[in-house]
Parts: structure tokens; sequence; C-alpha cells
């Protein structure tokens, strides 16, 4: 029996361990603890009726590029005795549900091996991204990616899903959403 | 940021020195280290100055930036001497020490740096961060009382305060505090992140104090204004149950329910919202009326297989596991085996893909009477799930001769050759598993998963150089596997490789394993640091508090369990027969005596912590 739910701090060593299982593309605890602690909302998990996790998404905001704010998956798992249950798919509706209700975001990146047939599979026909561009070696043994998107203004409407603040998010496509993200306040 | 020295009063540089200082302190914090020297190079050239201390003391700071230790306690030290009276001397020995986790000592030299400047807003920082790092929480809340009345106009002076509150369990005050600093905000009609995180920090304080009405009312209050969904629903859900407003609570998961089908919680949020957590029939009638809502939800199948007993339950498990068996899961036996704890449903479970088994091959239908055919790999996976089955009851050559039927059937599925390895390591017989696995493993040399059970197994069978080369198909290229692995806290393989040196009576390697693993637990540890100032600019304030309590108890991870029994067995080992021969171990005999009685008892104290009840020698 497997729940999905978001992720706790508590959860962040689990997700490190289930990614280390299943992905060449690691990080050090304080990367996850970055995710956990800067968009609590975004991670999701899988975890087994032993409160195992065997699967993850770990999910940020992009807000630091000249771009729009948007959504980007930094990595996403599930342990291959869980596979073919529709749990990848499930985490990143979740992560996309997340990503509007709480950051207003218009779409969502990510990137993936040109090789991985069941990963583009599952982007491209399960959860309707789009090939954006190819970029050249971008993985450390030199493999090409396919930077991919995903339109949360569509999926928003698909499912009915109440964004942050409607007039910048279903304003002309693409454009606008972010002027709302960056306000400052006095600080530290 | 906030870890650079602060400016020391003009007392003893002419303005050109002066300038010079503070280029110094630019570059430092610039982390333009090398013109950082060349500037204290200037200052200390010119002979009148050669002793000046705070310039020194930068020189130091500067030079343990570039990994210079011991010139940079020379210099800092030096500096001080010169000039006991300078905070800025203190701060900048603070800094040092606090870069080498020495908190206590960095507590003491900020607290000197502040005997000559009591109102050094950033030394105050760096001191209020080390105090709640080291969970000095009376000192935390003073210095931010004292941070608080010398910049009440910042935003962080207030959450920092009524954070130090809410740690030292004064709910009152932490929330009255927020409360009155949200009433200096300007209120925005638009949508506002940082704010909503506010209220549920805020509504958290409440529903902690015990204040379950006023918690609730405050979360309904400000709904409008709260973007984080699910934690909204589930704290207002959690409320209303402890409030016995069952009505609105059931509302609230059918609500949460809505937006996710897959969260066990709320079903079982729901069941209590009801009042049929004890009824059994009640709670099935309540998974088929969400199943009807919602048919591509996988929980509401699922859940029945809990509740029902006797026949009712065989109605719910049959077209469960044809449809499982019928699409191939490999997972169906970890999904079926919680249930393998009640003795009745283990003999109608094996019964019943018993008699599939025959259908299918006899039939080719999960019954004989079914209209349906079932697929053509339906067979294959009910051999494999019988397989798991007989595993399960230690039943091997049943187990063995159904995953040797399934393999004959499809000679390529991986699953099924992991299954085999599995088998034979219940047997006890790693070397066979490994061997398994490792013919798993060739069958899909791009899945690092199937990778790394192979390595593990190899582990089981003490071939810890054998592990090492397939964990390298996917560690960094130019990097030893080995180095990789611990670069990235890979805690399982070091752990396995601890327990195989263990068996192989290195002793010596099997320790230095268990202490990498406690070094990552001390580094995650440190992890922490950065956030206390980042949380409080992010207003991520639950979330921080999480952080706060998780690291708390870190060391009770069963990771770390693991690893310290390890090293707790090998250790008392050691001291039980002390290494007599000069062999290749010789080199540990000296330090198994001095650490025994001291990283041991931490060891000791930490797996106590972590698991009471199955600790024993
Ligand atoms: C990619 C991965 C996350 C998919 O996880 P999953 O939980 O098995 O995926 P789902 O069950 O949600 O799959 C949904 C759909 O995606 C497609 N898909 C998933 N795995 C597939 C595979 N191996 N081959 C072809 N299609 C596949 C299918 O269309 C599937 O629907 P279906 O099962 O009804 O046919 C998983 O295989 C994995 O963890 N791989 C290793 C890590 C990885 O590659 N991560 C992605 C990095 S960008």
């Amino acid at each position: 029996m497997v729940t999905i739910r978001t992720a706790k701090p508590q959860d962040l060593m689990n997700m490190q361990h289930c990614n280390l299982l299943c992905l060449p593309e690691n990080y050090q605890m304080k990367y996850y603890f970055y995710h956990g602690l800067s968009w609590p909302q975004l991670s999701f998990v899988a975890e087994d009726s032993k409160k195992r996790i065997v699967g993850y998404v770990l999910a940020k905001m992009e807000e630091e590029s000249e771009e729009v704010p948007h959504g980007h998956i930094t990595s996403l798992a599930v342990q291959r005795s869980h596979r073919r249950l529709g749990i990848a798919q499930k985490l990143m509706d979740q992560a996309s549900r997340a990503m509007i209700e709480s950051f207003n975001t218009k779409y969502v990146s990510l990137h993936v091996r040109k090789s991985n047939r069941a990963a583009l599979n599952l982007y491209t026909n399960t959860l309707k991204f789009k090939i954006n561009e190819i970029e050249p070696k971008y993985y450390a043994d030199g493999e090409d990616a396919y930077a991919m998107r995903r339109d949360l203004v569509e999926f928003s409407k698909l499912h009915d899903i109440a964004p942050a603040f409607a007039p910048s998010f279903f304003d002309c496509k693409g454009k606008g959403s972010g002027d709302d993200h960056h306000h400052h306040h006095n600080h530290d | 940021m906030s870890a650079n020295p602060s400016l020391p009063n003009n007392r003893t540089l002419p303005p050109k020195e002066y300038a010079l200082f503070k280029r110094i302190l630019k570059c430092y914090e610039h982390k333009l280290y090398k013109n950082g020297l060349k500037f204290a190079k200037q200052i200390l050239g010119n002979g009148q100055f050669a002793e000046h201390a705070e310039t020194l003391a930068m020189k130091g700071l500067i030079l343990n930036a570039l990994g210079r230790r011991e010139e940079a306690y020379e210099y800092v030290r030096r500096g001080l001497r010169n000039d006991l009276k300078s905070h800025t001397c203190w701060h900048v020995y603070g800094l040092l020490q606090r870069s080498e986790r020495k908190y206590d000592e960095a507590i003491k030299c900020y607290r000197n740096a502040l005997k000559w400047d009591s109102a050094n807003v950033q030394i105050l920082r760096e001191l209020s961060i080390v105090q709640v790092h080291t969970r000095d929480l009376v000192g935390y809340r003073d210095t931010r009382n004292t941070l608080f009345q010398l910049k009440p106009a910042h935003r962080a002076s207030w959450i920092g305060l009524a954070m130090s509150y809410h740690l030292l369990k004064d709910y009152d005050m932490s929330f009255k505090i927020l409360d009155a600093f949200s009433k200096t905000l300007t209120i925005r009609d638009s949508y506002d992140y940082e704010k909503s995180e506010l209220l549920l920090y805020q509504s958290a304080i409440l529903e902690e104090s015990g204040d379950l009405q006023s918690a609730k009312k405050f979360l309904l209050d400000h709904e409008r204004d709260i973007y984080d969904k699910y934690t909204f629903h589930e704290s207002i859900c959690r409320l209303y149950l402890n409030l016995g407003e069952y009505g609105r609570a059931e509302a609230g998961y059918r609500k949460l329910l809505s937006m996710n089908q897959e969260d066990g919680a709320y079903y079982e949020g729901l069941a209590k919202a009801m009042q049929i957590a004890d009824d059994p029939a009640a709670k099935l009638q309540l998974y088929r009326n969400v199943e009807r809502q919602y048919p591509r939800a996988y929980l509401p199948k699922r859940l029945p297989l809990d509740c029902a007993e006797g026949e009712e339950f065989l109605t719910y498990l049959r077209p469960y596991l044809a449809a499982a068996l019928d699409k191939g899961t490999p997972s169906l036996f970890t999904d079926i085996k919680p249930m393998y704890q009640n003795p009745a449903k283990v003999i109608q479970i094996g019964n019943l893909v018993e008699s599939m088994a025959n259908s299918l091959r006899d039939y080719g239908k999960f019954s004989k009477d079914d209209e349906k055919v079932a697929s053509a790999s339906a067979l294959l996976w009910t051999y494999y799930y019988l397989a798991q089955h007989y595993d399960y009851h230690r039943d091997t050559d049943t187990a063995l001769a159904y995953i040797e039927k399934a393999i004959e059937h499809t000679p390529t599925l991986i699953e099924l050759f992991m299954c085999k390895g599995r088998i034979y390591k219940h047997m006890g017989d790693m070397n066979t598993a490994a061997q398994w696995m490792d013919e798993a493993r060739e069958l899909d040399t791009a899945d690092r998963f199937i990778n790394s059970k192979s390595a593990k197994y190899q582990l089981r069978a003490n071939r810890v150089e054998a592990a090492a080369a397939v964990c390298g198909k996917f560690t960094r290229e130019g990097a030893s596997p080995m180095e990789n692995l611990n670069e990235m806290q890979c805690m399982w393989f070091q752990t396995e490789c601890a327990l195989a040196y263990q068996r192989l009576g290195q002793l010596g390697d099997a320790l230095k394993k268990c202490h990498e693993v406690d070094r990552h637990f001390t580094e995650i540890i440190d992890d922490q640091y950065d956030f206390h100032s980042y949380c409080l600019r992010k207003m991520t304030l639950r979330s921080y508090m999480e952080l706060l309590r998780l690291e708390d108890v870190l060391r009770a991870h069963p990771f770390y369990f693991k690893a310290a029994r390890c090293a707790i067995e090998v250790y008392i080992h050691l001291y039980d027969h002390p290494l007599q021969n000069k062999s290749a171990d010789e080199q540990i005999s000296p330090v198994v005596e001095a650490v025994f009685s001291d990283i041991s008892i931490i060891y000791v104290t930490y797996a106590f912590q972590a698991d009471r009840r199955h600790f024993h020698f």
C-alpha cells in the first residue's frame, strides 16, 4: 500500500537514499534541505506501509534566472520494485498542483537524458511535457538532455485547480506571471 | 553576509590605512583573499603599524579561509594580544572558532567582543545564530531581545524574537509578538506567499499551545490569504477532529480527497470524522463510495483488503489480484505482504493464487468459469508471486521451483532473477545470491536501482572490491567509486561495507567506514547553520522548526543505528580481544583503548536513543 503526500523535512534523508539507489545524479543533504526549506509545498514522497520512501519528486522554483519565475523538477525517481503503478505520474501531478496553488506557476521545466525511454514516455505521453530545446552534453558523462516544459495553465483548467493569483495567472500566456513574486521586505 | 567581521573603532589607524583596512574587509566578504592579503601587507609593512591588532586578526581570518589553519590562529591570537579591547579582534577570533565548530569557544569570543561594543548588531546576530545552533535557547531569547531593541524596524527582529519564545514553549508571548508584527504590515490585496507562511506559522503556535479553538478561528479568518492548501486543510481537519466537530471534519477530509486520493491518512481521518473507525462494514461502504467517485484511484481498491475478513475478504482479494497479475505488477507481493500477519488471510491468499495458477495454466483464465481471457504474461506473474509467497514461508524448494517455471516462461525478466537471488539470500547462500543479482544487473545496465541491489548483494557476500566496481559504473568518472560515494553521503553502501569488513575481520577498515557514516551525521547537523538566518528571510518558519526538531534527534535515524551498532561491536571485540600480533591491523590497536571510553560511549548512547528495544549485545 502506497501513500502519496507532501515531503516533510524528516523525509529528506530518506529521499536522498532513494535518489542514491535510483539515479546517477546525486546531491548532498544540504541541497535537499535547501529545497525543503525554500519551497516546502513542492516536493512529494511515495511511502509504503512500512514507512519506507519508495519514490519522490524533488522540486523547486526557478527564481533567479531572467525568465519568468517557473517551477523546476530537480529530481524524480521511483524504486524499481514499485514502478508502473502510476506513482511517478501522481507525484508529478501533485508537484504541479502545488506550484500553481502556492506559487502561481505557469509552467514547469525539467531535464531528461535523451536515452531515458521510460522517463521520456512518462513526460511526453502521460504528462504532456513538450521538448523545449536540446542541451548538448548536459550530463556529467557527456549525454545530451532534452529540456522539457509542461504548461500548467492548461493543467489547472483540466483539473480545476485555483491558482494563487488568478489575474496574472490567466493573462496572456508566458508573460507577466512573475511580477507578483518579487516583493522585498526589510530584512536581516 | 552576516559572517563578516565588523568595522573596528577608528582608534589606531590614520585615514589612509583605515581605508586600506576597510578594503580588507570587502575583499574577505567577496572571497578575494589574495587581494585581502595584499592590503594587509601594505598596512603591516609600514613599521609603525606592523603590530596593528585588527589587521593581524583579519590576515589570520583570510589565511583560515585559504586553509592555512595554524598560521591563522597565530595571527588572530597575536592581533588579540596586541589589543584585548578590540571588539573586531574578538569577533574575528569567534569566527575562527566557529569555522571549526568550536561553538562554545565562539560564544565566549562574541561575548568578549560585546563587552567592548555592546550594541554591535552584526556580532549580536552571529551570537544569536550560534546560540540557536547549539540550542542555548535562553541565551538565544536574550540576544534576540537585545537585537529587537536595537533594530525594531527590521522584520527579522520581530520574527526572530517570536521564534525564540516559541522555542522556549512560551506560546503566548510568541503569538503576541507575531500578532503585533502583522499589524505593522501594509495590507496587500494580491498574492503574498510570505504572509501565507507566517499565518500558518502563527496557527501552528496556537495549536501547539493547546488552544485549539483559537487556532481554528485563526485559520478560518485567514483562509483567503493562505496559499498552502494542503497544510491549511490538513490543519483545519485535525482541529475539527480534536474539537469533536465531526461534520465539518468530514467535509474537510472529502475536500482533501478531491485534491489527492492517494494519501492513506485522509481515509483514516475521514473514518474518524464519520465515527466509523471501528466499524469495518461501514468503512467498506465508504471505500466503495469513494471508488465510485474516483474510479482511477488506487487506495479505495486496496484499503478494503485490510478491513474485510473471511468470505468478504475473498470477494475483494480476487479482483484485486487478478487485475494486478493481469497487468504485471512487480510490487504486488510487497503490497500484499502486510496481510501475512493475519494467519487466516495467508491461507486464503495462498490457496487463491495457487488456484489461479492452475486455471491460467489449463484455461488461460484466472478461473475456469471466467469469460475473460487473461493476458499472455498473467501466468508468469502468478508464478512470480508464488515464488515470493513460498520464499516468505522459507519453503525454499517450492519457491525455487516456481521461479524456475517463471524464468522458463520468460527468460529476460529482471525481476525474476532478483527474486531468485533473494531466495538464495534467505537460504544464507550469499555467493549464489550475489551471482543471480548480478545476472539481473547485466540485463539492464542502464538502471541504477538494479546496479545498487547487485552491489549490496556483493557486499553481503563480503566482496567489497567487486561491489565498489559495480557501483563505479554510476559514480563520477575520474574519481574512485568509494570516494565519490562518500562525498555523496551514500550511507547504505558505507554501512554494508563496514559490516562486510567486520565479517572479514578487517576491523580497522570496518571502523573507518563507521566513522565515515558518523561524519555524515555531524555534517548534516552542521548543515542547519546557514538556515538559521535563511529561513527568517524566506519566512518558511514551520519547516525551519521541523528542521530544528529533526536535527535534535538526527542520530536516532536507522542509518545511524546500524553503523553505530557495528562500531560498538567492533570496539567491544577489540576491548575483549586486544590485538596481540603486530599484523596489518596494528595501526588501530593504540587507538582502540583511547577511543573505547570516548567514542563508543557516545555511540552506545545514540544507539540506545535510536532504538531501545532492539539493542542487545
Ligand atoms: C521514470 C520513472 C520515474 C517512472 O516511474 P513509474 O512510477 O514507474 O511511472 P508511472 O507508473 O507513473 O508511469 C506512468 C506512465 O509513464 C510511462 N512509462 C513509465 N515507465 C515506462 C517504461 N519503463 N517504459 C515505457 N513507458 C513507461 C507509461 O506510459 C506509464 O503508464 P502505464 O504504466 O499505464 O503504461 C521510473 O522508471 C524511475 O524512477 N526510473 C529511474 C529514475 C529516472 O529515470 N528518473 C527520471 C529522471 S529525469
